[in-house]
């Protein structure tokens, strides 16, 4: 009945799931098929209650709602709407963290530190603050109130979005999409997206754009830098991936969801003595630590703590019957878990005060007794080690290593060496033609698709044609469990050029960069290489290209929306829910790049994909006047 | 004699079961690419409204004594002898619209740009007819008419 | 048993189907004046525009009577029928004998009685012979005046345009199609017809047919000439009643048959265009001279000559029309010509829409639809089942109306749809 994965990890655990009767997202995947083509087409309206209304695609019956809405319309509001969920839960995530460094600087979150005061300092600069004579702290409390205005900002403009090129503000500014604040942004298009108020679907386009750029370059930006700040800035750094990470003789504590805040916590609790000692006296040899989804990419980057699985993967985890305790937070949390969970005895723990879950014990998280919470939690996993049922335990052997930790800062400081730690390097590998250019791959991972396949065939084809890959989320730990993200990778799958690049530094052909939050520090990359010269004078200039091949959540369109609003080419491997008018469809798959630079394609098969990646950054290099390649083959 | 079969109590006139067979007759048999297609592939099962919050998906009844092949001057709509199904020979249609004139079910409908009719085919390509498939709450049925009752009883004893 | 049947045509072909249906060992001959009598009559005209090819106006296979096991006496005339020995005269002066006989001998174009009717270049269109005699002509015609504006003469001037001719269409009526439909619609198509450049004169017909060799003109009842080389009559059609006339059998405007489709000769049954049989809607004796009603009754005619007394319901006028992609069809009463109708008529001339339901007590007796076709045959059965419509007479007019508005109907009035197909969509209501 389930959806062939292509994943042998998944289908071994996935077969003992269902000799136990536990159904997975594969089984749900087959019982909501076939998906409904007026949701798939995005031509329904749920937003008023004349309806709901639908619009025959076929051309022979309904072709306006009740209120009069077209295709157009409806599917345009519908993917404004769509955006704005992405964009709020994104700079959701980036508010957190200015309340966590807020009480961090007010003396209340005693169990956080500042641990990259040098980015502390150049942020609070970079937003206007006087630090001259402040402490830590004190520059952090100012910072945090600082950010927290630009939510509630209803003038003015977006602090960090002033490091993009020039044209691109231009751009924005030119297309009216220039944001305000960043909560306002969110609010007016769900005004705007209202029955009866904006109706011309390349208005309502405008507010998808300039609601994504509020994500991109507003909550995810500050997100990313205030986790550098508050749990350290990562470094290259080893670690392994894949459910095979388990251990058999350990307490295993999954972290899964999205915020650090808890998770960076836990890492320091599962080091306390006491409770390592305490995980002995329960006959366990130790405590095992690792993540799921973007928590997991969070710890991976900072502390090299095991990836255990992607989103997909989060209910086969339990499935392995080694897991004492899955600890939750926020986003792309499944709801089954406490259906998968009940066939073991796995404890499940949901720790934000804005997500629970029927049949999840709730333990509250709060920044001001962060480790104590951490610790009782972590206490409750070692207790119920002593259930664990040895006939019940499946962990698979697979796991893989990779190297993570790659950030703009970092990378290229690797690429030039500690002496020369600018983009100039690579630039120079671009322009003479060693490197073709940057592809971001990104995204969720989808049982639309053999899980995981996609990610990792498009990634194949991109460094075999010399494209230098960054990665973050899901996609990266797919690419990871395929061994991608390792030295090595280079000689096995890397054309003459990039391979080159990779020996001389030492780096995998395919970087990790982190969360997806963290798909801003690709942004920021951007913007480095620009203003190092001679590739191009603005993003969209750059030979660079984007893909979330295996896209599922809202999240997903509106970082694709910032990138394509950004200037960068995005191929997405299920079309967006547009096609149900040609117009949209039209209008956001190419019209919209004569304005914005970027444009969105949509295309399934993960290799003519990287193909369309390709002949875009050759298109742009060949702009540029750039050189041939100097290994041309492909 | 095996047809499709529509239990107006769970039908919810979502219309998933027209988008399945408009797609099934397509060319592509593909959603993105079906409706790029000229001529627009046509739906040969409509869910229409009985009254408020009560509907029904419906098509061809293959009917025992079908009007529609009394009424085709051009033999291009036939009974089936072995499964007593009535088909249609597209190539032998002419576009009269003579059966659509005696369809009591509004079941047939114009492919204006070849001139010819359509209708419900039970999907011979498939084991299970496409919007039988995509009824997401088992309103549609395909089988015989016994078959048909006995589900339905099925159902109430539960 | 011996079933003859005469004619082979609509009727006569569905007969044939219905008795081996059910007696795989009777004997049954057919006779026909027509050596390949298997076409489909209402096809004649699109072969003569060129719309369809040859191959498509077979309505059977030419193995029909060999696969069905009848002995088909073809190209020869059925003459005289003598009703106490059972037995018919043929024109090859041979005698076939009959238990049942079945006359099925349809209609022949009515001619107008002008002076010049009978030249060379004046044909009507009701057979294959008249369409491939037309047609080897044609390379010689540049005009052509259609006399009528009916049916068959709307459909032979649709034909000839797509031929390339110049066609005027001469109609006595002031409006087209004045059987069919009624005015309002008639315009609509009218100007629809015009605009794709065939010239229709209404309240006009011709006095003469002038020409020698070949035709030169048709004078018209102003006077007026107009010059053309070939005429096409399309003025309907009268019933081949003669021979059972002859036979001292009852007959009216066709030959009078009873529920069961027989003649006042037990053993005899008639079926199609010459049959008058109770109309439905006009609730009297008329003939519909249709290839669906044909069909019918030949199959029921079929069934009652073997026995199993099967009333027929009656007949209905239907029509389906096509002109330049423009179509109409109408059933039942039109254009009711007395007291006690009511009728419902939406118009849409933007998208050429014109709907129209006529109403008897608040049953439908006749319908209009005028491109907006496909769910006319709803409208249809009601007619048939003579259902009170009270309840969705304000939506039935609607673009919306469609089966799903009469399933409730269907559940109050159970006995008026009785076709199990109906009960089938209501189990599980």
């Amino acid at each position: 009945m389930s959806k062939p994965t292509g994943n042998g990890v998944n289908d071994k655990l996935i077969a003992i799931a269902k000799e136990n009767n536990i159904t997975t997202v594969w089984d749900r995947f087959m019982l909501q098929e076939p998906h409904c083509g007026f949701g798939t087409l995005g031509i329904c309206c749920k937003i008023c209650n004349l309806g709901p209304c639908r619009i025959d695609p076929f051309g022979e019956g309904a072709q306006v709602g009740t209120c009069g809405a077209d295709a157009d319309t409806i599917s345009a509001r519908n993917l404004a709407r769509n955006t704005a969920g992405g964009a709020s839960c994104h700079s959701d995530h980036g508010r957190d963290l200015a309340l966590t460094l807020l009480e961090l600087g007010r003396g209340k979150a005693k169990d956080y530190f500042i641990k990259d005061p040098v980015k502390l300092r150049k942020l609070a600069i970079e937003f206007g603050l006087k630090i001259d004579g402040k402490d830590d702290l004190k520059i952090a409390e100012e910072l945090g109130e600082r950010i927290l205005r630009e939510y509630g900002q209803q003038e003015g403009e977006l602090t960090l979005i002033k490091r993009a090129p020039k044209k691109q503000i231009d751009t924005w500014k030119k297309m009216n999409v220039y944001p305000k604040g960043i909560d306002i942004e969110v609010v007016e298009t769900m005004a705007r997206t209202h029955v009866g108020v904006d109706n011309e679907y390349k208005h309502i386009i405008e507010c998808a754009v300039r609601t994504s750029l509020v994500d991109g370059w507003g909550g995810s930006m500050i997100a990313t830098d205030l986790s550098d700040i508050l749990f350290g800035s990562p470094k290259p750094i080893r670690a392994e991936v894949n459910l095979g990470v388990l251990k058999e003789d350990e307490v295993n504590v999954l972290v899964h969801g999205h915020e650090p805040t808890l998770s960076d916590i836990i890492v320091t609790a599962s080091q306390d003595k006491e409770l390592i000692e305490l995980a002995k006296t329960n006959g366990a040899k130790g405590i095992n630590l690792a993540g799921i989804c973007c928590t997991a990419a969070e710890i991976l980057m900072r502390h090299g703590l095991p990836m255990a699985g992607n989103f997909l993967q989060q209910e086969l985890a339990i499935v392995t019957g080694a897991v004492e305790a899955m600890v939750v937070d926020i986003q792309c949390i499944m709801p089954s878990l406490p259906d998968v969970a009940k066939n073991y005895h796995t404890k499940l723990i949901s720790t934000s005060p804005k997500a629970k879950f029927k049949g999840i014990e709730h333990i509250e998280f709060h920044e001001k007794e962060a480790l104590s919470i951490a610790k009782n939690i972590l206490r409750q996993a070692i207790e119920n080690y002593k259930n664990r049922s040895s006939k019940k335990v499946n962990i698979p052997k697979e796991k893989m290593t990779i190297v993570a930790g790659f950030t703009m800062e970092n990378i290229f400081h690797n690429l030039g060496g500690t002496f020369r730690g600018t983009y100039r390097p690579l630039n120079d590998a671009i322009i003479s033609g060693r490197i073709r250019g940057v592809a971001g791959v990104v995204g969720c991972d989808n049982p639309k698709n053999e899980s995981s396949m996609c990610h990792i065939d498009m990634v194949k084809h991109l460094v075999k044609n010399d494209v230098l890959v960054v990665q973050t989320g899901c996609s990266a730990g797919a690419c990871g469990q395929a061994g991608l993200l390792t030295p090595e990778a280079a000689f096995r799958y890397a054309g003459d050029g990039l391979k080159e690049i990779c020996e001389t530094v030492g780096i995998p052909p395919v970087l990790h960069t982190g969360s997806c939050v963290d798909n801003t520090r690709i942004l920021t990359a951007c913007c480095e290489m620009v203003k190092e010269g001679g590739i191009g004078n603005s993003i969209d200039e750059l030979p660079v290209a984007g893909a979330a091949p295996e896209w599922m959540s809202e999240k997903a369109i509106a970082i694709g929306w910032y990138f394509v609003a950004s200037g960068i080419y995005v191929v997405l491997g299920t079309p967006l829910r547009v096609l149900g008018s040609k117009n949209v469809t039209n209008y956001i798959c190419d019209e919209i790049e004569s304005t914005l630079g970027g444009k969105w394609a949509f295309e399934g098969d993960p290799i003519k994909a990287a193909q369309l990646m390709v002949e875009h950054i050759d298109k742009k290099r060949k702009a540029l006047k750039l050189n041939s390649l100097m290994y041309a083959a492909a | 004699m095996k047809k499709i079969y529509c239990d107006i109590k769970k039908c919810l006139g979502c219309g998933a079961c027209e988008i399945a067979c408009a797609v099934e007759h397509s060319k592509s048999k593909e959603l993105d690419q079906s409706i790029k297609e000229s001529p627009a592939p046509i739906k040969r099962r409509k869910a229409e409204s009985i009254s408020q919050s009560v509907a029904i998906s419906t098509g061809c009844h293959h009917c025992d004594d079908a009007p529609c092949v009394a009424a085709c001057m051009s033999g291009a709509m036939y009974k089936d002898k072995k499964t007593g199904l009535t088909k249609h020979d597209e190539e032998k249609c002419v576009g009269c619209w003579m059966c659509i004139m005696s369809c009591p079910f509004g079941a047939l409908t114009r492919q204006k740009q070849d001139k010819i009719v359509v209708k419900c085919d039970l999907c011979p390509d498939r084991d299970v007819p496409a919007c039988v498939e995509a009824c997401p709450t088992g309103a549609l049925f395909s089988g015989t008419e016994k078959e048909f009752e006995i589900k339905l009883k099925v159902k109430t004893k539960k | 048993m011996q079933y003859v049947i005469i004619g082979s045509s609509a009727a006569g072909i569905n007969a044939i189907e219905a008795i081996r249906s059910k007696d795989k060992k009777a004997d049954i001959t057919v006779i026909s004046d027509e050596k390949k009598p298997l076409y489909s009559r209402c096809l004649i005209s699109y072969l003569l525009a060129g719309t369809i090819d040859e191959k498509k106006i077979w309505y059977r296979p030419d193995a029909f009577f060999k696969n069905n096991k009848v002995d088909a006496i073809l190209g020869v005339k059925a003459e005289k029928i003598d009703p106490d020995k059972k037995e018919i005269a043929l024109g090859n002066k041979k005698k076939i004998k009959f238990d049942r006989l079945l006359v099925a001998t349809g209609s022949s174009p009515k001619l107008e009685k002008i002076p010049g009717v009978d030249k060379k270049g004046v044909y009507p269109l009701r057979t294959m012979e008249h369409a491939v005699e037309i047609q080897s002509m044609l390379a010689k015609v540049k005009k052509v005046a259609v006399l009528g504006g009916g049916l068959i003469g709307l459909r032979a001037a649709y034909a000839l345009k797509n031929r390339g001719k110049e066609v005027s269409v001469f109609v006595r009526s002031p409006q087209i199609l004045s059987q069919i439909i009624d005015k309002g619609s008639a315009d609509i198509m009218q100007r629809h017809i015009e605009k794709k450049g065939i010239n229709i004169i209404t309240g006009r017909s011709a006095k003469e047919i002038k020409g020698s060799t070949s035709l030169s003109s048709v004078v018209l009842d102003n006077d007026s000439q107009y010059d053309c080389e070939l005429v096409i009559i399309g003025k309907g059609v009268n019933a081949n009643i003669d021979m059972v006339k002859d036979a001292g059998m009852k007959t009216n405007w066709g030959v009078v048959v009873d529920e069961f489709l027989r003649t006042s000769n037990k053993n005899i049954f008639a079926a199609g265009d010459v049959a008058e049989s109770h109309d439905i809607a006009l609730e009297e004796k008329s003939i519909n001279a249709i290839w669906p009603v044909a069909c019918e009754q030949g199959r029921l005619a079929a069934f009652n000559m073997l026995g199993e007394n099967k009333i027929y319901d009656g007949t209905l006028a239907m029509n389906s029309l096509e002109f330049f992609g423009l179509p109409v069809i109408s059933i039942g009463i039109t254009r009711p010509k007395k007291e006690g109708y009511e009728e419902l008529i939406k118009i849409n001339p933007e998208r050429n829409v014109y709907k129209k339901i006529v109403l008897r007590d608040n049953v439908i007796v006749g319908a209009i639809a005028l491109n907006s076709v496909d769910t006319i045959g709803i409208i249809g059965a009601l007619i048939k089942n003579k259902v009170d419509i009270t309840s969705v007479k304000d939506i039935i007019l609607e673009d919306y109306f469609d089966y799903g508005k009469i399933v409730n109907l269907i559940k109050d009035v159970k006995q008026g749809f009785k076709e199990k197909e109906f009960r089938e969509t209501i189990m599980t209501l």
